[in-house]
């Protein structure tokens, strides 16, 4: 015996010493090491030995080494798990640092906690479930559990690392799971060492420590706290928003139960993620689609019903391929597995009976054996078990119409014999536990109903309404609501021929004593004979309840203490009284009273008890006006439903009420299931047969009337307000928000009664417009809306007070909207286009919206109101006309801010509308000709102009007979100045026409009316043309077919619109050859005018160019110099035309006489060319004269042209000496229209001239010496010259009077004189 | 080596795998794999890949397509290819089969199909362990450049994601500045162990 505790001693002291090595030492290896050693002895140890090192353990976690504190919380994890019962220590210290500032231990601790929460939870589950109690530690641990939970949630919403709130709301999606009841089989977890997960499903309901109740409450807020950090989602990093969309993702997939409301918060998940910085937006929308992508795999009902939304957000996301393929792979695996179960199912038929509730998650085929092993477990668990079916009487039709197999993504089998927990059952059974919770499951009871998608919330109803009394007994029957009905459900399914067995069944009842009925209750069950679902009657649930209904035991003792309290927490006598007499007196169970009042005021009765704060706020407000005795009951009356909807629809107090509570909750669906109860509510006008249940017996059983008040119409008026507003205010108290569909049928009723629009929309006024699109107002405000209408529709008489009420609370919320919401806000559009009508009052505050223009705020309200505009002409074919009118009159708007924005509407959009675009341009071609008919007497209107307008009248437009509706709202006034002011401004004529040319940018064939009546269009607008055109013409871009038609037959008149058209079509881009063609063939045939090629020039090649030249150089100066930029410029392909040079030679051919221009054109061009010294350079001069000097004959200018060269570029000189030197060879005397150039050429370049003249004959320099006298000296001079004067003849010498032979030794000086001006001129 | 990376594609052998080898050969922990149903391996034409199972050994399959037509997987690549994946590892392993492989904490994918392909995969699997893993997909199209130029970035962003204190914070500018230094699209997302 001392061997081992001496040995436990000594590992003690190792590991105490070990412990302060890790805690003290220097080096940080031996630190983790010793921490490795004192694990292993911790393991080694016996728990209890272990547990008494913990503290010094623990001292750890204040070490500064992370990696001490990381091992240490490794230590934990191992060693806490292995001995739960010591772990307590441990816990807390796992909480501290689940706080830690470094986000690697604050993970770790996090991801540790996580273990020992689902750890501990199994393990009290367990042993309640094997023993039947629960240890006392075990709520201790619980406690610090509990206490991390929080930590954790909390962590999740403050600002931190990244890292770990991943893992936080990773906590929260476990936590969520482990509280929402899935549909699995609750055996599962008898099977020890199976690695499923914790269910609250497994929680017996008297567990010591768990509270089922308030666990799934919490969960479901959880829940909430997850949806609502995806509609927050902007604020977040990328990685944060991901990890939530895939956490609900998991939540939806593995609990159906929230899968609606996941799904829709997705689908309308649609951030502006662009403007958030540090978030991959791609990414984000990614994790949507792979979300949705895999709700495609799974196969559970809701799934499967949803698919066509899903396929559409695919279809939106372009990524229908891999839904579909997604579809075939789980369509395919569907079929694969029904064959299996069809197999299965012939094998087994007949023990197929007893099985019943298979595990849906659990993806396989369930061996028949371990059905054998379920029939022989306790009791309790069979309880549950048999508890499932009877919340599923409609489990079987729902399994024919679908085909009967549930998967989630791999495979499964269901049974057509098996039942199973559908979503809306499991929510029946979560909303029975909550019930049972009293007050405080009502809190999360409201939550949970207003987290509630409607449809499922429509279908809780109607599965239960199959189990509503045939006769209610009494006024608290007639209040019930789907709750109470689903429990009465759960009741009277069990039809068991053993009444006692009935009422343990119940599952809200936490009834311990029933357990034992369990079995007996089971076989009867299981025989097939008599299963309730087998019961032809079970179709009718009212026979099958009325069989049941008057077994149902009246409350036990332990109820009817529930219910003393229920009376004494409500103050309303009037109200409350009556529903406990008939609670007792009848056979509704008393948990139902107090939940019925709950749900069906939602706000009124419960609530205001609840919140006694509220009530006096409104005392204080109302009590002088309206309650003399001041007295609490007194105050409820007139807020309790009954009395209001009293008031309103003068019904019976019963009757009535049921109908509106029924028709409230399942209006969503009402068309599908259509029961009686489903009427529109507005049906109490109606002949009361349609009213479910308001049986004479009940008159005979109401309680007295409560005390009646007198008061005046006034204050009736206000005390209507004050409900509404305190219906309002109630909603504030409800966490997660939602106006339920009871609120909103109260106030619109409520409003009904008011007519005061204004009154009401100030009071409504913050709650729909500051939280317009959280908090529902929309939803609200149509519903109000769409009561007011029905009211009016009712109402024979002519003038309905309704119509008025209805049109001035439109109208007020739409005031509302614009003043108190930003421009950029939907609201206002969204509310025009859903009402259910549109009076006129509010087209034309559409109208005023649209064109009245202050500043640059309203500028956005035209945005807005225009928006309005479309999308009212998109789905209110009625408005349609005025709408259009609207934005038609917007487009030729005064301002042009408005006009831009109302044009771009009705181009861009509403001319696409095939019903719409006829009247559009027709509208833009009226308002065209207005404006270019301005000027003319309308009398002597344009032949199209008649054709189109028919004119009746010729002194107006406005006769058209397709407007004559609309005519009166596109302002006459417009039409009239265009009328009267004979002289069109230039902005006016932009007015008018930009619509038209916005339209050609969509249809080019109207472009020819353009230029049909530019002819006679007065120069304001021509000049509006013109700014117009070029735009449109880029716009058209290539696809100008229409354009070619009309540049090929240009309407008479249009030549200078069509040059310009010309111009901007070549401008940017190289003339297509269909252009070219066209206008070639345009030149050639019907316009003779060169002008129009002048766009061209630049792609034609020197062949097509050179034919036209002359003619071009006919155009006037500032044409030709343009014809000829484009010449020389040429195209990015080919090329100029002409090079320079070829310009040059090409004005020298021209022939004066023989082409046409005059010798002066022919002149100026010339000159025009000098001009461009840039482009006419010296070579390209002495290119073209080098090139012309060898013509014969040669051209007229020649001469002229080399001394305007010298002139310009004095340089050229010894290249132009060689020039004259040909000319001298040519016998230029000979050529007497170019001799005296030559001659004046010569004179001007003295002395470089003087080797040219020399070469002359002598007749010639004779001729020049007597011609030009002043030039005998130098040139005397220079052939005196020794070198000159030797190579001269004697003849030349003799005309220059030097033939006296002076000096025969210099004679050789001129050639070396000579041959040094040739050799400088080669050079 | 603090992160563990996979790299994945559709047959594990040529994207994953030259990415595999890039990483492994700058010491990162990298393995690889495919998700596809099966190993396809271009054939003689495009009806007729070659078709084997995951695990089949790539030396196994280098020697039978030697057998076959050496001139043709030699021209095609196919043969080099095989080679430096049996000096990387023994076989190509499935994504899905091996979830006992362990946690990564990086997880590359190279095309849209295989992303969700382990995304599914992810979130089908019991994640009881509360560890986060960062899955990316970056497309790069099945041929040897490409899978080349493919490996390099993937490598790079790597070692972006290994540079970084805790990736969760930074990866939204890591993506975004990768996507706007290399001008490739690159989607991520979260899932957990």
């Amino acid at each position: 015996m001392a061997a081992p505790v001496a040995a436990a001693a000594t590992a003690r002291t190792q590991a105490l010493s070990l412990l302060a090595a890790a805690n003290n030492h220097g080096d940080l290896a031996v630190k983790l090491s010793s921490l490795r050693q004192v694990k292993e002895i911790l393991l080694s140890l016996d728990p209890s030995l272990s547990a008494e090192i913990f503290p010094y353990l623990v001292e750890l976690h204040l070490s500064q080494e992370i990696l001490v504190r990381k091992s240490l919380i490794e230590i934990i994890e191992d060693v806490g798990l292995r001995m739960l019962d010591q772990s307590y220590v441990l816990l807390t210290v796992l909480l501290v640092l689940s706080r830690d500032e470094d986000p690697i231990v604050a993970k770790k601790s996090i991801s540790a906690g996580t273990t020992f929460f689902c750890r501990i939870l199994e393990e009290m589950a367990m042993q309640f479930h094997h023993h039947g109690k629960v240890d006392r530690w075990f709520g201790e641990l619980w406690t610090w559990m509990v206490k991390f939970k929080d930590d954790v949630f909390a962590t999740a919403v403050e600002p931190g690392c990244v890292g770990v709130k991943l893992l936080a709301l990773k906590f929260m999606e476990t936590f969520i799971l482990l509280f929402t009841p899935d549909g699995s089989d609750p055996e599962k977890f008898a099977n020890e060492g199976s690695r499923q997960m914790f269910n609250v499903s497994w929680l017996a309901g008297s567990h010591p420590i768990l509270n089922p109740a308030t666990l799934m409450s919490e969960a479901n807020r959880t829940f909430g706290i997850l949806l609502d950090f995806i509609q927050s989602a902007g604020h977040f990093p990328g990685a944060l928003t991901i990890a939530v969309v895939s956490c609900l993702a998991v939540v939806a997939r593995k609990r159906p139960v929230h899968y609606n409301t996941v799904l829709s918060a997705l689908l309308d998940f649609h951030p502006n993620l662009e403007t958030v910085k540090g978030c991959h937006a791609a990414s984000v929308q990614y994790s949507i689609r792979t979300a949705l992508l895999g709700f495609l795999r799974c196969t559970f009902s809701p799934m499967i019903e949803s698919r066509d939304k899903l396929l559409r957000a695919f279809r939106a996301m372009n990524a229908v391929d891999v839904a579909d393929q997604v579809l075939r792979q789980v369509d395919k695996l569907v079929r694969i597995n029904e064959r299996a179960a069809r197999e299965s199912w012939s094998g087994k038929n007949n023990q197929a009976n007893h099985q019943n509730s298979w595990d849906l998650s659990k993806k396989r085929i369930m061996p028949q054996g371990e059905d054998d092993t379920i029939n022989g477990e306790v009791a309790s668990k069979r309880l549950r078990y048999n508890t499932n079916i009877h919340l599923t009487p409609q489990v079987q039709t729902r399994d024919s119409a679908h085909g009967a197999i549930y998967t989630n993504g791999i495979s499964s089998v269901n049974h057509p014999s098996d039942s199973e927990l559908t979503p809306v059952e499991q929510m029946v059974s979560m909303i029975g536990a909550l019930l049972a919770e009293g007050d405080r499951g009502a809190a999360s009871l409201e939550i949970l109903i207003s987290k509630l998608h409607p449809d499922m919330l429509a279908d809780i109803v109607i599965t239960s309404m199959k189990h509503l009394p045939s006769s209610p007994p009494t006024l608290t029957s007639s209040l019930a609501t789907p709750v109470d009905i689903v429990v009465s459900s759960s009741i009277n399914s069990i039809n068991s021929p053993t009444p006692p067995a009935q009422l343990p069944v119940d599952p809200i009842l936490p009834a311990g004593s029933s357990f034992s009925d369990g079995p007996s209750l089971n076989s009867a069950i299981a025989d097939p004979r008599r299963d309730p679902r087998r019961d032809p009657r079970r179709m009718d649930p009212r026979r099958l309840n009325s069989s049941t209904g008057p077994s149902l035991p009246v409350g036990e003792g332990k109820e009817s203490v529930l219910l003393q309290m229920d009376i004494s927490t409500l103050s309303s006598k009037p109200l409350s009284v009556p529903a406990v007499t008939a609670g007792a007196g009848g056979s509704i169970h008393p948990t139902t009273v107090e939940h019925s009042e709950k749900m069906v005021t939602g706000s009124s009765v419960i609530r205001i008890n609840n919140h006694p704060d509220c009530r006096d706020d409104l005392l204080t407000v109302s009590k002088e006006s309206l309650y003399p005795s001041k007295g609490e009951s007194s105050l409820d009356v007139p807020l309790s439903p009954c009395r209001v909807d009293e008031r309103i629809g003068e019904t019976r107090f019963s009757g009535s009420e049921t109908n509106f509570d029924l028709d409230m909750v399942s209006v969503p669906n009402f068309d599908q299931h259509s029961p009686p109860s489903s009427v529109p509510d507005f049906d109490r006008h109606l002949p009361s047969a349609s009213t479910i249940s308001a049986p004479e017996e009940s008159y005979r059983e109401l309680p007295s009337v409560p005390l009646y008040v007198e008061l005046t119409t006034e204050q009736s008026i206000t005390v209507r307000k004050l409900a509404i507003e305190r219906i309002l205010e109630s909603n504030r108290h409800v966490y997660g928000f939602d106006y339920n569909k009871i609120r909103m049928a109260l106030i619109a009723r409520l409003i009904a009664t008011i007519d005061a629009g204004n009154d009401v929309a100030t009071i409504l006024k913050e709650h729909i417009s500051v939280d317009h699109r959280e908090f529902k107002g929309h939803d609200l405000v149509l519903h109000v809306l769409y009561h007011l209408h029905s009211m009016a529709i009712l109402d024979t008489d002519e003038s309905s007070p309704y119509d008025t009420v209805y049109e001035n609370f439109l109208i007020a919320v739409a005031r509302l909207f614009l003043d108190a919401l930003p421009a950029s806000d939907k609201s206002f559009s969204r509310l025009f286009g859903e009402a259910p009508h549109l009076p006129d009052s509010a087209i034309k505050l559409l109208d005023e919206l649209c064109s009245t223009h202050h500043d640059a705020i309203d500028s956005e309200r035209v945005t807005q109101g225009l928006g309005a505009v479309w999308s009212l002409i998109l789905v209110r074919p009625n408005e349609r006309k005025a709408c259009l009118a609207i934005a038609l009159k917007c487009s030729v708007h005064s301002e042009e801010d408005i006009r831009a924005k109302a044009i771009r509407l009705v181009t861009n959009k509403l001319y696409h509308l095939p019903y719409i675009s006829e009247h559009v341009e027709q509208f833009a071609t009226d308002m065209l000709l207005t404006a270019v008919n301005s000027e003319t007497n309308l009398s002597q209107t344009g032949p199209i102009a008649e054709g189109i307008t028919e004119a009746k009248s010729q002194t107006t437009w406005r006769s058209d007979s397709l407007w004559s509706g609309t005519s009166d709202i596109h302002s006459q006034k417009d039409l009239q100045t265009s009328r009267d002011v004979s002289a069109l401004s230039f902005s006016e004529a932009q007015r008018l026409i930009s619509l038209f040319f916005a339209l050609c940018k969509k249809k080019p064939s109207l472009l020819r009316l353009i230029f049909e009546v530019y002819g006679r269009a007065p120069k304001a607008v021509n000049q509006a043309f013109h700014r117009q055109i070029p735009m449109l013409i880029r716009e058209l871009g290539s696809s100008y077919m229409e354009l070619l038609q009309i540049i090929s037959d240009p309407p008479k008149g249009s030549e200078n619109l069509l040059t310009l058209v010309l111009q901007i079509l070549t401008q940017e881009l190289g003339p297509s050859t269909d252009l070219i063609a066209t206008v070639k063939h345009l030149y050639e045939t019907k316009l003779k005018d060169v002008s129009i090629l002048i766009p061209l020039l630049p792609s034609l090649t020197k062949d097509e160019v050179l034919p036209i030249f002359p003619a071009l150089l006919n155009l006037s100066p500032d044409k030709f110099q343009l014809a000829l930029a484009h010449i020389l410029q040429g195209s990015a392909h080919t090329g100029p035309a002409l090079t320079p040079a070829e310009v040059l030679i090409a004005i020298h051919d021209i022939v004066p006489e023989k082409d046409g221009p005059p010798l002066k054109k022919i002149t100026d061009a010339c000159s025009a060319c000098f001009e461009q010294r840039t482009v006419f350079t010296q070579q390209v001069l002495a290119k073209a004269l080098g090139q012309m000097v060898d013509r014969t004959p040669l051209p007229l200018l020649f001469m002229r042209t080399v001394i305007q060269a010298i002139d310009a570029y004095p340089t050229l000189v010894d290249f132009v000496m060689e020039i004259l030197s040909k000319l001298v060879s040519k016998q230029i005397w000979r050529l007497p229209k170019l001799w005296p150039g030559f001659l004046k050429c010569v004179s001007q370049t003295q002395p470089h001239s003087f080797p040219v003249l020399l070469e002359l004959p002598m007749p010639q320099l004779e001729n020049i010496m007597k011609k030009f006298p002043d030039l005998r000296p130098s040139l005397t001079a220079y052939a005196n010259q020794p070198t000159i004067r030797a190579s001269l003849p004697n003849s030349a010498l003799s005309v220059l009077g030097l033939d006296n032979g002076q000096d025969s030794r210099s004679q050789m000086h001129p050639s070396d004189a000579t041959s040094s001006i040739h050799g400088a001129a080669l050079t | 080596m603090r992160f563990r990376y996979a790299m994945v594609c559709s047959s594990n052998q040529n994207r994953s795998m030259e990415a595999h080898n890039l990483l492994k050969r700058q010491g990162l922990d990298v393995a690889s794999y495919g998700t596809g149903s099966h190993v396809k391996l271009p054939g003689p034409s495009l009806r007729e890949p070659n078709v084997y199972d995951f695990g089949t050994p790539y030396k196994q399959m280098f020697d039978e397509l030697r057998r076959k037509d050496p001139e043709l997987y030699k021209r095609n690549g196919i043969l080099q290819m095989l080679k430096r994946n049996l000096s990387v590892k023994l076989a190509p392993q499935r994504w899905q089969d091996n979830a006992g492989d362990g946690v990564f904490d990086v997880v590359m994918t190279f095309e849209e199909k295989v992303f969700d392909s382990v995304l599914e995969d992810l979130n089908n699997r019991e994640q009881p362990l509360m560890k986060t893993a960062l899955v990316m997909n970056l497309e790069v199209k099945d041929n040897h450049e490409e899978a080349a130029i493919g490996g390099r970035l993937a490598l790079e962003l790597c070692q972006e994601i290994e540079g970084n204190e805790s990736w969760e914070d930074t990866i939204d500018d890591i993506v975004a500045g990768f996507e706007k230094q290399h001008r490739r699209k690159l989607v991520y997302s979260i899932s957990f162990y």
